[in-house]
């Protein structure tokens, strides 16, 4: 029963193409384990080397994202890089490479992530580049610990519009989830 | 000239990039990947390490090579910070040269390098596609 049941979880992680999978509490240190695995494994593959560095890039600032952001966070001090959690996903579908994350996130926050990704969606290439310009040169919003370049990055390094979703889960929090490819 | 500065050496991590400082000589040198815990807290000393040594009005130019392979869009505002303080020392009249070197074939590290570049109207500053991919 054991096997058979983790066999089936196993089954279904890998009809989604995935190539690693992270679920739980996400450190700095996992971030570099993970980074490296992943960079294994995309060199087995044999990945063309723009494709490994788009994906690289995504799933940092998605990573990064989550430790800073996720409504689970050990540390509640805000200044504090400390420990988030949530689900990591880098997979194949199609030939093409995807990186989603999902965490909790407070409902008060859903509004203005939602808002920010709806802008970003708007933007062609060369606009989200100019973006990327403007907001390097802006002082970062407040409590935001410079998340706004990190999603403009996804965007820019992403080969198809990302795809942005929200889930309530109980009175204070929303499951969010944000799938970009490389 | 600020002979007290230290020069600073810091070895390459996994995620932190090698960082020469030869303040004697004006030569800067950063290099490789840079996706560091908190760059605030990583490149803060850096710069200040600078913006005090070019506030000594320092003697000869300063050269800036910058060969980064990655870096995260923390790092990517550090960079801007660098940049800003380099041209506030240009135009009291340091002679800054920013080196950007990229790999011929890393479009991501040559666009960087370009947008910066549009930034930057006093420092010297070169595109350089030398970089071993």
């Amino acid at each position: 029963m054991l096997a058979r049941s983790y066999l089936d979880f196993k089954a279904r992680l890998d009809e989604q193409g995935a190539v690693l999978t992270y679920c739980g509490s996400v450190s700095e240190t996992v971030l570099v384990a993970l980074g490296e695995t992943l960079k294994q494994k995309m060199a087995e593959l044999e990945t063309d080397a723009a494709v490994v560095k788009r994906v690289f890039s995504i799933f940092i600032e998605q990573v990064q994202n989550v430790i800073r952001y996720s409504g689970e966070r050990v540390a509640a001090d805000a200044d504090a890089v400390g420990l988030g959690a949530g689900l990591i996903m880098v997979g194949v579908e199609d030939t093409r490479y995807f990186i989603v994350c999902g965490n909790f996130v407070r409902h008060e926050r859903v509004e203005p992530l939602k808002a920010r990704l709806d802008h970003l969606a708007t933007l062609d290439k060369e606009a989200i580049r100019q973006f990327y310009r403007e907001k390097l040169r802006e002082p970062p919003e407040e409590g935001s610990l410079g998340a706004t370049i990190g999603l403009i990055e996804i965007a820019r390094r992403s080969s198809r519009p990302i795809e942005y979703d929200f889930a309530p889960r109980d009175a204070e929090t929303s499951f969010f989830c944000l799938k970009a490819y490389a | 000239m600020s002979p007290l500065t230290p020069n600073v050496a810091i070895p390459p991590t996994q995620r932190s990039p090698r960082v020469d400082f030869d303040f004697q000589n004006g030569r800067f040198l950063i290099s490789g990947e840079s996706y560091p815990e908190d760059a605030a807290r990583f490149f803060g000393p850096l710069l200040q390490a600078v913006e005090d040594h070019v506030a000594g009005t320092p003697d000869g130019s300063l050269v800036f090579d910058l060969a980064l392979a990655y870096f995260n869009s923390s790092t990517a505002k550090a960079l801007m910070n660098l940049f800003d303080l380099l041209e506030r020392a240009a135009g009291r009249g340091v002679p800054v040269v920013v080196n950007w070197h990229f790999a011929p074939e890393d479009d991501a590290m040559r666009e960087f390098g370009e947008d910066f570049s549009e930034d930057i109207h006093t420092c010297v500053f070169n595109l350089c596609a030398d970089r071993d991919g």
